[in-house]
Order: structure tokens, then sequence, then C-alpha cells
């Protein structure tokens, strides 16, 4: 590159600029490139492809116009999906956000919190099929060989619960997800309010106000833009559940029943699922139904949660 | 009663007894602290859990969960799940496969993902703002939506079931991560330094390898162990992209040795096998929990 030594004396401030900005394009372009090329571009031919019928290799698409996606309206399959897909967002962000709220105002006055943290973070930093693995191990329903979790409960005398039979998957998935994910939304939380200024939380103690009062009055208002961002990445991540369910819900080597499924889980399912013929288009269809829920639920998020900046 | 400020001067001593509902047992606070130390204890006992029934038979997994391993070490081969999950699973191999494959990944990821931060963030070019946020939205696109389309595109030119192809679109979709994480740190570096590089006749790409590279050093190392961590644990894109046990990587050789040994019923072998995958992330985590930390939740905190 032009690295010519400058002859005699340094070159004027405007001619740095100028050449400061010629390293734009040899420093950006590799990675827009790149970018553009497997992600860009990949998203428009899956909306293209959304519009047609097509079974795969060897088979050339066609078009069908809107055909994908009245199918996927009338299909069982894709309803438990998308059911799903909301309620793991919804429930699962929900469960999530209360109990990191009640970590926030716990931990902050207390003693060992940043082993505590750490500890929880833990489950983030593993893979979701290792996650969905194990799981899968301490929740087997077998009488007198008990996974885990029903040994726990018959060891307090409890009935143990059948939790892998498809009508309770979608709940237990919900839970282990709160459970492996809070960890992660408590340390953005947990980072937010320790930014704020003790003197507040002093003030408040002095006025005799109660951990409700402190978190309603100061907590929460001074983390609100943090909660914001925290909810649009959980949504982001939220959306695109797949091993979890695949690995917790089923066999493992082909698709778990439907009543479990999510968009993430469908779109495999018509695509590389092992069991009957590809169907591209309308996994393609389903696809976009995915990035549409993420942009209409992150932009509503972002609505709900505008207001004025608060200074501090 | 929130944002008063302390008024004015500081005459009366601070610190003053605090009020009698504060401390104490609020019935509030005394449910949060059982609920904190509850959940804690539940995820060390789970992870105890799992290294002990790495060790043990299925038996003795599922009538004494909590007693330490017994029948492997009388009987002499304590090691006996995990050589089961190593052997059944191709582990050896896929090890191997992984940690070359994800290390050079990461670093190639970093060498390209930072100069563009660089330029998107130091170089005062116009419209940098709205292409940052174009590598920002890249973030929010999950990998189902990507994957028919790269599935047929890499078929053209033969780099399905082939670790090169994976490589690239291991790169290419962890770039708006990076790039986005990277913004962040070189937009907190000072500008005298860069100044005073230009002064002294530096040229730009100069400035930009031997002053400011180095003092991004701990972005770029966040960044390097972000995406290890990440593409350690890549399932999704594995399972499309690869089909031929001599290619598996870790995660995809797990998601087939699941449907194997639960079958059998090995379930000491199926937790060996999730040992092997989580135990050098814990391992990892124990050395850097702090960085890891930080950086996976900076861009949340600003």
């Amino acid at each position: 590159m032009s690295t010519a030594t400058a002859p005699g004396r340094p070159p004027a401030p405007g001619a740095h600029l100028a050449r400061k900005k010629r390293l734009f394009f040899p420093f950006f372009l590799p990675a827009v490139a790149l970018y553009v090329l497997f992600l860009l571009v990949p998203t428009v031919a899956t909306v293209v492809l959304g519009f047609t019928d097509w079974s795969g290799a060897g088979d050339t698409p066609e078009f069908t116009g809107l055909a994908n996606y009245s199918e996927l309206i009338a299909s069982d399959a894709f309803r438990y999906s998308f059911l799903n897909t909301l309620l793991y967002i919804v429930v699962g962000g929900v469960g999530t956000f209360l109990l990191a709220f009640l970590f926030t105002m716990v931990l902050r006055e207390m003693r060992g919190g940043k082993v505590v943290r750490a500890i929880l973070f833990f489950p983030n930093i593993v893979a979701p099929i290792a996650l969905g693995m194990f799981f899968g191990i301490i929740l087997v329903y077998r009488p007198n060989r008990q996974g885990l979790a029903n040994y726990l409960l018959e060891s307090v005398g409890i009935d143990a619960v059948k939790f892998l039979a498809p009508e309770n998957i979608t709940w237990v998935v919900t839970g282990c997800l709160i459970w492996a994910s809070s960890g992660f939304y408590i340390t953005i939380l947990m980072a937010a309010v320790d930014r704020i200024p003790p003197y507040l939380y002093e003030d408040s103690d002095i006025a005799g106000a109660t951990p409700w009062q402190k978190f309603r009055h100061v907590t929460l208002p001074l983390t609100w833009d943090v909660v914001g961002v925290a909810g649009v990445l959980w949504t982001i991540s939220a959306v695109k559940i797949f091993e979890l369910v695949f690995v917790l819900a089923g066999p493992g080597t082909y698709s778990p029943p439907i009543r479990s499924w999510t968009l993430g889980v469908f779109v495999f399912d018509r695509s590389f699922g092992d069991q009957g013929a590809p169907a591209y288009g309308t996994a393609c269809a389903a696809a976009v139904v995915m990035i549409l829920l993420v942009s209409v639920l992150v932009v509503a998020l972002r609505r709900l949660m505008r207001r004025d900046v608060i200074q501090y | 009663m929130t944002t008063t400020a302390p008024a004015g001067k500081r005459t009366p001593p601070r610190k003053p007894k605090p009020a009698p509902t504060a401390r104490g047992l609020s019935p509030l606070r005394a449910l949060g602290m059982a609920v904190v130390w509850l959940f804690t204890a539940l995820n060390v006992l789970v992870l105890y859990w799992l290294v002990a029934a790495a060790f043990k038979t299925p038996i003795e997994i599922f009538t004494k969960p909590f007693a330490l391993p017994r029948t492997w070490f009388e009987r002499g081969q304590p090691f006996r799940n995990l050589l089961y999950a190593w052997d059944n699973a191709g582990f050896g191999r896929a090890f191997l496969i992984t940690v070359v494959l994800v290390a050079v990944a990461s670093v190639v990821i970093v060498l390209l993902a930072a100069p563009a931060a660089y330029a998107l963030t130091r170089l005062g070019v116009r419209g940098s703002g709205g292409l940052t946020n174009l590598f920002a939205i890249g973030m929010g696109i999950p990998f189902q939506t990507v994957v028919i389309p790269l599935f047929i595109g890499m078929a053209e030119f033969d780099l399905t079931n082939d670790l090169f192809g994976l490589f690239l679109i291991y790169v290419a979709l962890s770039l708006p991560f990076t790039v986005f994480l990277l913004t962040g740190f070189f937009r907190s570096l000072p500008d005298e330094l860069e100044e005073a590089a230009a002064i002294d006749g530096a040229s730009p790409s100069r400035t930009f390898f031997t002053i400011m590279l180095p003092l991004a050093r701990g972005g770029l190392i966040t960044a390097l162990i972000l995406n290890a961590i990440g593409l350690w644990n890549e399932t999704l894109l594995s399972i499309v992209f690869l089909n031929e046990n001599a290619n598996f990587t870790l995660a995809r050789a797990l998601f087939a040795f699941n449907s194997a040994a639960s079958y059998q019923s090995e379930y000491g072998g199926l937790v060996a096998g999730v040992a092997i995958v989580v135990l050098p992330m814990l391992v990892l985590y124990l050395l850097l929990a702090r960085r890891i930390i930080t950086g996976l939740t900076l861009g949340a905190g600003k």
C-alpha cells in the first residue's frame, strides 16, 4: 500500500485527511463484501424463493405467488411453530426479565454478588445442543430410575412428572431457557445498576424506602435504556431457538413431534430434515416469517421503551 | 423522593444510621436472598452432577445422583465413559478439527473486522454511521433465513460437506457481531495519539498498524475469545453443511452421537460426551471469566 515516505516537509493537514479517507475502501471492503455475499444476498434470495415452489437440487423453482404462505397458514405444524416461538419470546422473556430484576434488587447490596453473577453466567457459553442433551438426561421419567429432576421431586414426596411428554415439552423448554439465559441478562442489568451513583440508594435508605420502592423509583428508571437493549437482544436470540428443542423434544436424528416445534425447527425440517422430500419454497417462506417476526417485535419494543433521556 | 441529589453543603456527617425498614428482614428482600442463593446453589449442584455423572454407570446416575462415582473406579477403568464417547463419537478427530477450525476462523474474523471497524469509526468518512448500523442489523438476521440459499450457492462451488466451505461461512456470519463489538473499542480510543502520529509524519496505514491496533489489543483479544466460544458451540450450520463423519466438528459429532447413544440407553457415554464439549469451555471460563462476561455484555451496556 502507499506508505511512501513523505518527501521533505510533512504533508498539509488536508492532504493527510484525504490520505486517511483513501484508506477507507481497502479496510472496509473485504468485510463488507463477505457480509453482502453471505448475509444480504442470501436473505434476499430467501425472500424471492419464498414465492416459489421448489423441492431442492434437480428441480427448478416455479413461481407460485403467495401459495406458500397460504399453505403455511393452513398447516398445523406451522401454527404450532409460530405460536411456540412467540411463547418462548414472550413468556420466556417475561420470566427471564422478572428473575433478572429480582436479582438486581438483591445482588446490589449482597456480599459475594460477583461470584453469584459469574456462576449464573456460565450456561450462556455452553453449546445449546449440550444443554439440550444435558436437560434431556436430567428430566428423564422412568419409574425407579428417575432423572435428577424427578429424583429431587420424589425425595420431597411429590409425584414424578413426565417432563418430556409432548404436552409438557413447551413449558419445560421455557423453563430451561429461563434457567440458561437469565445469567446473561442479570449481568447486563447489573452492569447498568453498578453505574447508578450510590448516593441515590443512600438517600432512599434514609427516606426509609423498601427494596421495591428503590427498585421502582431508582433502579428501573435509571436502567430503562439498557432494559430496552436487553429486550432486543432477547428477542433476536429467542426467535432462532432450534437445537435445544430439537434434541430435548425428539429422538435427535429426525424432527420431534410437531407440537413442540419452533420456526427454526420448521425451517430445518422442510429443508434439511431427514424425512421426506425437501420443500425449499415452504421453508424459505417460513424463514421470511422469522425475519418479519424479529423486525416487528424489535420495532415495537423500541417504540414501547422510548422515552426522554434521564441524565444522572 | 428519588432524584434529590445531596442538597447543598455536607455539614452533617454523612452515613447516618439506615432507617429501620431498609436493612434487616424486609419480606421481599428475604425472599430475594432465598431465591438468589437457591438458584446459585442449583447451578453449582448441576455442574457437579455433570462432572460426576461422566464417571458413573447409568444406574448410579439415576439412583444416586449426588454420590461420588464408584463402580467404574472399582472396576479399574475410571475413564470408561469418556473413552466410550471419545471412540464411538469420533471425538478424537472432531476435537482436532474443531480446535484448528475455531482458531483459524477466529483469527481471520478479527483480521477482517478490525480494519473495517477502524474504517467505520476513525477515518471520518461520511455515511459511516449508517454503514455501522447496517452491520448491526446483520446481528439480528437468524441463520435459518440465510442457510438455504447459502447451501445451494456453496453446492455450486463444491463447498458443501467441506471444512473450507464451513470456514468461509463461519467467518462471514461472525463479522457483523465482531465489527460491531470492535467499533465500540475503536471509538473509545483517544484522538490525541492518532494526531500525534500524523504530525510525526506517520502514514494513515502506519498509524493504524503501529499505534491504533496495539491500543485496541484488549478489544481484539476479547473479540477473539468470544468468536472462539461462539464457533466452538455452533451446531446448526455444522449440521447443515457437514454430513461425513470424517469432517465433523465437535458439536456436530455430539449431535450424531446423541441419537446413537440414547437409542442404546448409553447414558454414561452421553453425559461424558456433553462433558467433553462443555469442560474446555469451563476451563476457559475459569481463566477468563471477567473478560468473557464484559465482552459479551458490552454491546448492551453502551
